[in-house]
């Protein structure tokens, strides 16, 4: 069974939020819904040392779901490749999810009155063999998609090759499965 | 669009409110009853019974799919799930016991069955008052709440506006005599655990968390919710009570009990609201900040070229 992951590199992310644009498109999201923001850090420092970083965010499928522990209907659920998905038929919308992420990753739909998140599009693509989206989309070649316990991934040689990577709010404990090379 | 918050707002607040009254006083009844043999209001084990239904409904208000409530039972490992499950205990035993004192009921005087819903009580009621201070307490991204703090302070608060409850509720009915006797110099001396609680909680906060709990306890030492929590909770809901509650007139208890009330309630909604802090990327609030609000509406017509 494949372990999904995700590695972002913030050296090549140019803040052109396409990865948003392409997730709600394809999702189909409410215009008030955002899967995955990037935000800018920065500018910081003096001329000439001046450094902005753009981080692309998106749930973390965290081995350790606080999520998932938190949703008293069962809606939250983790497979056994680790993407964590809200199964909408038995979501209530109590928001203990969104409230349990410390990410906030997971948003509202006032419309359904359900919560959403990031499922790293299992249904139309990672089942099927492709991408998600936003890692399509990229034309940066920021995002990199795969299973993290295959040892000729890329993700995990990005992961295991490079001491510049880290994890969002690691201190945490939530095991965050998107890594970022800095 | 709706306008519901992205984050648990006030109906949440005013349910943990509610429900954490309502818990204590049937707690208190439970006590009454095992230890004493004695009933201490039949109004106001009915009333808490009453609260903690008020507490359950507004849960549900709060709900995004409030007809599809009764799912909120089904994850046994979730604490959400655990409170709901006490909580309707709580309701159905309250609510036996209090008419187990009403000679109407076939139920009444039934000593067995009373002391077994005096256990029930104390049992669901001790949990109702304390679980919502787990249940924020777990938050690992919500710098304000973190910690082994939140039950200690919701525990507390709970029973002094239970204890505050019963003495307003003999302004108007019946009570035993342990209510006017004793319970005001209980609920003094809990005025005063609050206060210290909760200057070391602020304190403990702004000086011994992290970055983001500093931020966070900003807000109450001189943000937003400065004079709310400083003369509304502290002064008004915790100190003039301490004084009201030891001074030896009815009237003066009674107020210093609706004040007790009160500032249980304005704590419930301060600390429910200051769960929006969260433990904030790098550049999120500010791109959060950017976003459209309140051009909900207009953007979805944009969208789907209805104009």
């Amino acid at each position: 069974m494949p372990r999904y992951a995700m590695v972002i590199d913030t050296r090549k992310c140019t803040g052109c939020q396409s990865c948003t644009v392409a997730c709600r498109v394809h999702n189909k999201l409410p215009v008030d819904m955002i899967y995955n923001p990037v935000t800018t850090h920065g500018p910081v420092g003096k001329f000439p040392h001046v450094r902005m970083t753009h981080i692309p965010s998106l749930c973390m499928h965290c081995d350790v779901s606080p999520c998932v522990d938190a949703c008293p209907t069962g809606a939250s659920q983790q497979r056994e490749d680790g993407i964590v998905w809200v199964e909408a038929e038995k979501c209530v919308g109590c928001k203990a999810c969104v409230m349990a992420c410390p990410y906030g990753a997971r948003v509202s739909n006032h419309e359904e009155g359900t919560v959403q998140k990031c499922n790293f599009c299992k249904d139309d693509r990672v089942d099927q063999g492709k991408l998600p989206w936003c890692v399509q989309t990229c034309h940066q070649k920021a995002r990199v998609f795969g299973d993290i316990e295959d040892e000729n991934s890329e993700v995990f040689k990005l992961v295991n090759g490079s001491k510049n990577v880290g994890r969002l709010l690691e201190e945490l404990g939530t095991e965050p499965f998107v890594y970022y090379l800095y | 669009m709706s306008a519901k918050h992205e984050t648990w707002g006030w109906m949440l607040a005013v349910d943990f409110f509610f429900a954490g009254m309502g818990a204590a006083m049937l707690l208190f009844a439970g006590i009454a009853e095992l230890f004493g043999g004695s009933n201490l209001s039949t109004v106001g084990i009915l009333a808490g019974a009453v609260f903690v239904a008020i507490g359950a409904c507004l849960l549900i208000l709060e709900l995004g799919r409030p007809f599809q409530a009764l799912r909120v039972f089904m994850n046994p490992k979730a604490i959400l799930t655990f409170g709901a499950w006490n909580m309707s205990f709580a309701i159905v035993a309250g609510l036996l016991l209090g008419t187990s004192y009403m000679e109407i009921f076939p139920w009444f005087g039934i000593v067995g069955l009373q002391k077994v819903l005096a256990v029930i009580c104390v049992i669901c009621g001790l949990v109702v008052a304390t679980y919502p201070g787990v249940l924020l307490g777990r938050h690992k991204g919500r710098p304000f709440w973190t910690g082994s703090g939140m039950p200690v302070l919701f525990l507390t608060s709970s029973l002094l506006t239970g204890l505050a409850a019963y003495i307003v509720c003999g302004w108007f009915t019946e009570v035993a005599p342990v209510v006017t006797d004793l319970f005001p110099y209980l609920a003094a001396g809990l005025c005063l655990f609050q206060l210290v609680i909760w200057v070391s909680y602020i304190w403990i906060k702004s000086s011994g968390g992290s970055v983001h709990a500093v931020e966070a306890v900003r807000r109450w030492t001189k943000g937003n919710y400065a004079t709310g929590f400083q003369a509304g909770f502290m002064f008004v809901g915790t100190v003039v009570p301490l004084i009201l509650f030891l001074i030896p007139n009815a009237t003066a208890v009674g107020i210093g009990g609706l004040l007790a009330i009160l500032g249980g309630l304005i704590m419930r909604n301060l600390v429910v609201y200051s769960g929006q802090d969260r433990t904030w990327l790098p550049g999120e609030k500010e791109y959060r900040s950017r976003l459209p609000q309140g051009h909900e509406a207009f953007l979805q017509k944009v969208w789907t070229k209805q104009i």
